[in-house]
């Protein structure tokens, strides 16, 4: 039983409100619209401008083609234009925070990923006695990775792992359903890395 | 939790990189192009052209003065308050609330229980866990309902499941206590806190 109430506190604190872009945004926009005003003002009193009168301004925009090198004409466009693809982006992707929802009967819970990797680094350090130094967890939306970098010689099983990792990752109740990939760093494999 | 209207948050923030992506994109175009550089040029003059006898048109008297340009500066004072009023929703639109929750009559009385309350009986019962470093308690109205939020930062290493779990209990007996069972989210944290606090006291 989890109500429609709920599931809106689960999405909103799970996905970002784009709170920091927003304000970036149109407190640029506000600068612009207040500089703007003063120029038309003080062109209003026929005081001098403080950058450039309006007209100026927008002769110089009009003529931009042929008057400006094409090299910064086109860095220019194209600058505004990834800045413009960015914010786009900014609107339309879901800004999933890294946090991951788990069951928790009829109310909901919602747990950092770092919390869920340092607890699965834990379990999985104290069940095969590795130091806890040597065991590195990343939690993903999607996927939970394990490195595992036993000392020279210190045998590791892959497999046992795998499930170890597979069995804690099963008793959190991840509301949605990750995939488990281990990997077992060796020395050699460290040495030649570096 | 907050009630930022987070559609308008997006949808401003569309509607500004479309205007960049075409402008910008249209200028890149328009120095690279020559053919469409004219085009760019002429369109520009026409719309010079039009705000300049739009200017004249509207002079008042025989001064350098004209509505045009009035109103143009009054239309940018309007956009950059309502950018101004805008921005402040972001900040103000608090959904804290004061939870009251009363209790079925008995013959004698009724019992309240106030947020300051459930958030002391759940603070410290979560204190007195090992797994927990802090645990905060909060009311919220979330569509006209209230919702407790249950903020836990956990130790570092600490089993998320097995702290869930408690704080699942506890509201339980809270709701058996209060007579109604509050909507309640809970949310488990690391960061700093969780870091910096010392490990588990061990046993043994």
């Amino acid at each position: 039983m989890t109500t429609p109430v709920l599931r809106r506190v689960v999405r909103r604190e799970t996905h970002s409100p784009r709170s920091v872009a927003f304000a970036v945004v149109v407190l640029i926009g506000i600068a612009l619209a207040l500089y703007v005003a003063v120029e038309l003002i003080l062109a209003l009193a026929a005081q001098p401008a403080l950058l450039v009168r309006p007209m100026a301004a927008l002769e110089s925009l009009a003529g931009l083609p042929s008057n400006a090198p094409v090299a910064a004409g086109v860095a220019g466009g194209l600058v505004a234009a990834a800045l413009g693809l960015w914010l786009v982006i900014l609107a339309l992707a879901p800004g999933r925070l890294s946090k991951h929802e788990v069951d928790a009967g009829g109310r909901v819970a919602v747990v950092d990923n770092g919390v869920l990797a340092s607890s699965l680094a834990q379990r999985v350090s104290d069940e095969i006695g590795i130091a806890r130094d040597r065991v590195t967890v990343g939690v993903a939306h999607r996927s939970v990775d394990v490195t595992v970098r036993p000392g020279a010689g210190i045998p590791v099983d892959k497999a046992q792992v795998t499930s170890l990792a597979d069995a804690e990752i099963a008793s959190l109740k991840l509301a949605r359903p990750v995939r488990t990939r281990v990997r077992i760093a060796r020395p050699d494999d460290e040495e030649k890395a570096a | 939790m907050n009630d930022t209207n987070r559609a308008l948050n997006r949808t401003v923030l569309m509607i500004v990189g479309v205007i960049l992506l075409l402008g910008g994109g249209a200028a890149a175009t328009a120095a690279a192009l020559p053919a469409v550089g004219e085009v760019w040029t002429s369109s520009g003059k026409a719309v010079l052209d039009g705000l300049r006898s739009a200017a004249d048109a509207t002079k008042i008297g025989d001064t350098d003065l004209s509505w045009a340009v009035i109103g143009a500066a009054a239309v940018a004072i309007v956009i950059a308050v309502v950018l101004f009023v805008g921005l402040t929703t972001l900040v103000s639109r608090r959904s804290r609330t004061v939870l009251r929750s009363s209790g079925s009559q008995t013959p004698l009385g009724r019992v309240t229980i106030t947020e300051g309350f459930a958030a002391d009986a759940v603070k410290n019962s979560l204190a007195r866990e090992d797994d927990v470093v802090a645990a905060s308690v909060t009311a919220h109205t979330v569509r006209d309902e209230p919702v407790l939020h249950v903020s836990v930062t956990a130790r570092r290493g600490a089993d998320p499941r097995s702290v869930v779990d408690h704080v699942d209990r506890l509201m339980d007996g809270l709701a058996a206590v209060t007579g109604t069972d509050t909507a309640a989210y809970i949310s488990v944290h690391g960061g700093l806190r969780s870091r910096f606090a010392s490990d588990a006291p061990r046993v043994g």
